[in-house]
């Protein structure tokens, strides 16, 4: 049995009407699945006691057939978005071990400081005109058109 | 959505699903196509929607209603990061 419901659907005035249990799909997942069909409908939330209902006013006309694909999309949408959502909940701690990483990693050649708390030196000494990117002896950095190399 | 007369449409929002700041960043959006007057009914925003542009392609008081639902989303997801 589905978990989504279909209130009312109305070919003349291209709407369709779904409903589903609140504590099936928390609300973020209710949004994260609307959000993908903003482009290809109007789309109106709302909460009924338990239940929270979804109004779609299709940007183009569809018959009855392709309302129902539509609400099988949407259901198929939210199941996709709440997997989603748990993997993201599951592997919180590892994506934000690898941001913290990553940024850390970038900031490894910005001057942190006196008193920083830095594991290592920076990788490139600004300050020092031998090191890292502006020493240029291979002239990689020279423009190669003939109207774009200056005069050095 | 209600129509109340020729160019007023009266719209409810939920507010466990439509914060207030998502609608009146929506009416901001909105300000040059139709005025927005905002209020609270129960578990409702109520929005009343007037002065609605009619020479412009589209349906003005939908498309609000996508860029309210779009700014909660975002609010949601920006919430939790």
């Amino acid at each position: 049995m589905s978990h989504v419901h279909i209130e009312t659907l109305d070919q003349s005035s291209a709407t369709l009407t779904l409903s589903l249990d609140v504590s099936l799909y928390p609300r973020d997942v209710l949004y994260a699945a609307a959000y993908v069909f903003l482009d290809r409908a109007y789309v109106l939330l709302d909460r009924q006691d338990a239940r929270f209902v979804v109004r779609f006013r299709s940007k183009r006309p569809l018959d009855e057939a392709g309302f129902r694909a539509f609400a099988g999309e949407f259901e198929n949408e939210l199941l996709a978005q709440a997997l989603r959502h748990r993997v993201v909940d599951a592997n919180q701690r590892i994506i934000e071990d690898v941001v913290a990483v990553a940024i850390a990693g970038a900031a490894a050649g910005v001057d942190p400081g006196p008193g920083s708390t830095a594991a290592h030196p920076p990788f490139i000494d600004p300050k020092d005109p031998d090191d890292g990117f502006l020493d240029d002896p291979l002239e990689i950095a020279r423009p190669f058109e003939p109207g774009k190399q200056g005069t050095e | 959505m209600t129509p109340r007369d020729a160019d007023t449409v009266t719209l409810r929002l939920h507010r466990t699903l439509y914060p207030e700041a998502a609608i009146a960043e929506a009416a901001t959006t909105f300000e040059g196509l139709a005025s927005f007057a905002i209020r609270t009914d129960g578990e409702h925003y109520v929005v009343d929607v007037s002065a609605i542009a009619r020479d412009v392609g589209g349906d003005v008081v939908a498309e609000f209603c996508n860029f309210a639902l779009a700014n909660s989303a975002r609010r949601r997801r920006g919430a939790h990061a």
